[in-house]
């Protein structure tokens, strides 16, 4: 393998946070020379990638060093022949003859019948329109969106799921149509993060598709158990970590029991001192979910978070709101999250109008539950902060903040909109402990840390 | 030691083991750089089959040490058997204790683990470290040394290198994730659910006494059960225990029709039997609509 490409590769998947070290590479080249009969990727592959999660990302910093070598030349052919196929395919009619939305190129998946081969899935996307679109400087899923609009993909996904709900079509269809669904998006992702990575000239936009500092409302499925694992390793570690939860001499108090115990087999001619082993305070949280539409994806995680910890913290209450309060602490507990987003939607549906009122919601929190919680509890908020114009009523929030330890609040958006006219993160934080952006897994990490 | 990953395949087919060609590839490099091997993949899909038949092929004796939670040092790796040192004591109470005190320590007052008994064989051994993810943090940690430099230090005795090197191959369910220093030291195998063509070649070459057609029919059914949201997938031991069972039963074809009460074979969750019952229906009506 040219030596040239190798350090490239190298030096790429450690910028994308791989962990690569000088036995590594030391491996991967010996082995290189050795087997020059055995696929070089696979050699690489196995030698340099530790953890099955990076594959992926492996795989798309190999099609941008070595796959572009190989297939430069046949880029413009592609595009070209691509061409042809969207001159060809242009006045065919899309399935319920929509077509909308196609943009400047692109074949409609409505308007093929079977996608042929899903090796050939790159053919669908003409390079030109993707680079015209990562150009225009937009962000990254923007761009996917607008391919997949271009491909008439929604309408094709919509028709499928229609065909499934009213039985025309076979489990084994509908798990293949699924497939080639996920192969699609993977594959414009990757072209996507390709020409980015381009035109950036770094590493940047592919660190940036890191599952870790992604947000967390566009996570994929296996991001998500990603994400999940790692709250469970956090939550693990935590239980065990001497923070500030102990109390604070180094040894805990002696045990004299035990150090008579131990020096009677010792004719009490010798002992030794013993101390009581420390035990944790046991915490009080009190959790408050925004489950409003905007927060659905978050709120997941948070609650995830919470039932790992209950295993260790056991005094824990969680309550719902939207402009009521709901106290779902004794449901929340089951591992599989599916049936608490059912029972959200069906409450946000049955007893709230649908919009967040922060006001409200403090207010009846400090009217009725607070007597219920002790003054060494903590108090977690989960909310964006949007309060659909209503007023703040910022005197409640100050009473809870008044009669509990600490107040976190954990808000998803980015900080510069905790500022628009509509939210009233700004007059809250006051009253807060401590305000944090909860975003992606790393702030997650970061909060955990900090606040457990 | 087998000349390229073709030849791996074949001989761990010969034992009884189908390997993927990706797997075997990066087995085989394990192999040549004499680095451990850490296999993951989900409970059932071979991690530990596959060391089993390794050790055939490579014709070493196996050393296994099952990981747990609060697995320790003692149970690893080494023991003083105290007993043996109690007897040596009372026996030389007229001795001089300078002599006896170093001789209270040496190797033949020490009980041996798998750990210790891998490092100090005469003859190459695979030693199989089992679902490691069980284990404590402190043990993966403790492992490093022995990974890295195939030595371990006994504080009494100070270091012992292996006198051989033995191939060690850890396996993993992922309950929990290891450090990067771990991971560093050891070659990677993800295995997963093998692929329908090759689960039927491994029921055919398991239960040779079953019919084609069933083989054939269980090996989709479970495909197909795979794929659905379960707590615990079904794993290639409990198909060839679901083929053996529908076998025993007389069926020489699956119908989905039949399948009520048979399903606790190959799922252990009441929960999930529920799911996969419903989903039968569905299955069953798809079939007989379909031509």
């Amino acid at each position: 393998m040219n030596g040239w490409y190798f350090i490239r590769l190298v030096h790429a998947l450690r910028q994308v946070s791989l962990s690569i070290s000088s036995q590594d590479i030391l491996d991967a080249k010996t082995c290189l020379v050795r087997y020059p009969d055995l696929p070089r990727k696979q050699i690489l592959k196995s030698l340099l990638v530790h953890r099955p999660r990076d594959i992926p990302i492996f795989e798309t910093v190999w099609r941008i060093v070595i796959g572009n070598t190989e297939s430069s030349e046949s880029e413009y052919s592609l595009d070209v022949a691509l061409k042809k196929d969207i001159e060809e395919n242009r006045d065919s009619q899309s399935i319920g003859g929509q077509g909308v939305g196609r943009g400047s190129g692109g074949i409609s998946l409505t308007a093929i019948e079977n996608i042929p081969d899903l090796s050939n899935i790159s053919n669908l996307i003409p390079f030109s329109r993707l680079k015209e679109l990562v150009s225009n400087g937009l962000e990254f899923e923007d761009v996917v969106k607008r391919i997949l609009t271009d491909l008439d993909y929604y309408t094709w996904i919509n028709s499928f799921d229609l065909a499934y709900q009213r039985g025309a079509l076979s489990e084994d269809e509908w798990y293949s149509h699924q497939n080639t669904r996920t192969s699609i998006l993977n594959e414009i992702r990757q072209q996507v993060l390709m020409i980015q990575v381009t035109l950036d000239n770094s590493w940047d936009p592919l660190v940036r598709q890191h599952w870790m500092f992604k947000p967390l409302s566009s996570l994929s499925e296996e991001e998500r158990d990603l994400v999940r694992s790692s709250i469970r390793k956090w939550a693990r570690k935590l239980a065990l970590r001497p923070g500030p939860r102990w109390k604070s001499n180094n040894k805990g108090t002696i045990d004299i029991a035990r150090i008579v115990q131990q020096s009677v087999q010792w004719d009490g001619q010798c002992f030794h001192l013993c101390y009581r082993h420390r035990s944790p305070r046991a915490p009080e949280l009190v959790v408050l979910c925004d489950v409003s539409n905007s927060m659905s994806s978050f709120v997941e995680f948070i609650i995830y978070l919470v039932t790992c910890l209950r295993a260790r913290f056991r005094k824990i209450r969680v309550f719902f709101f939207i402009d009521s309060v709901w106290d779902v602490t004794e449901f929340v507990w089951d591992d599989d999250l599916s049936g608490v987003k059912q029972e959200i939607k069906s409450w946000g549906h049955k007893v709230s109008s649908g919009f967040s009122d922060y006001g409200a919601v403090f207010k009846e929190l400090a009217e009725d539950k607070l007597r219920e919680v002790s003054s060494r509890a903590i108090v977690i908020i989960l909310g964006d902060g949007k309060n659909n114009y209503r007023f703040a009523q910022s005197e409640y929030i100050a009473k809870i903040s008044e009669k509990v330890r600490k107040v976190f609040w954990l808000n998803p958006l980015e900080i510069k909109e905790w500022s628009e006219p509509d939210n009233v993160m700004k007059v809250y934080q006051n009253y807060c402990s401590k305000v944090y952006r909860c975003r992606s897994a790393s702030d997650l990490q970061r909060i955990v840390k900090d606040v457990f | 030691m087998q000349k390229s990953p073709l030849d791996l395949a074949h001989e761990l087919k010969n034992e009884g083991y189908l390997i993927g060609q990706e797997a075997a590839i990066t087995l085989f490099l394990a192999l040549a750089l004499e680095k451990p091997c850490l296999i993951e993949g989900p409970a059932g899909v071979g991690k530990t089959q596959l060391a089993l038949a390794l050790a055939r092929v490579e014709k070493r004796r196996l050393i296994r040490l099952q990981c747990y939670e609060g697995l320790d040092l003692s149970k690893a790796l080494y023991d003083w058997n105290y007993a043996k040192q109690l007897l040596r004591l009372q026996l030389a109470k007229a001795e001089d204790w300078d002599k006896i005190k170093f001789d209270l320590f040496s190797e033949d007052y020490l009980l041996t683990r798998p750990l210790l008994e891998a490092i100090l064989s005469p003859e190459p051994v695979l030693l199989l470290i089992d679902e490691l993810d069980k284990s404590d943090e402190e043990f993966e940690s403790f492992l490093l040394e022995l990974l890295a430099e195939q030595q371990v230090s006994i504080p009494e005795l100070g270091t012992l290198t292996s006198k051989t090197t033995p191939i060690v191959i850890l396996t993993s369910n992922n309950s929990r994730d290891f450090s990067d220093a771990l991971r560093r030291r050891c070659i990677h195998i993800y295995l997963n659910y093998p692929s329908l063509e090759r689960e039927i070649s491994i029921l055919s070459s398991h239960a040779p006494e079953l019919a084609e057609g069933l083989i054939k029919d269980v090996c989709e059914f479970v495909a197909k059960v795979r794929k659905l949201s379960l707590q615990k997938l079904p794993s290639v031991s409990e198909t060839i225990d679901y083929a053996r069972a529908l076998n025993a039963l007389q069926k020489e074809e699956l119908n989905y029709g039949d399948l009520m009460g048979t399903l606790s074979v190959l799922l252990k969750y009441p929960k999930d039997i529920a799911k996969l019952e419903e989903r039968l229906k569905r299955w069953e009506t798809e079939a007989r609509q379909s031509p």
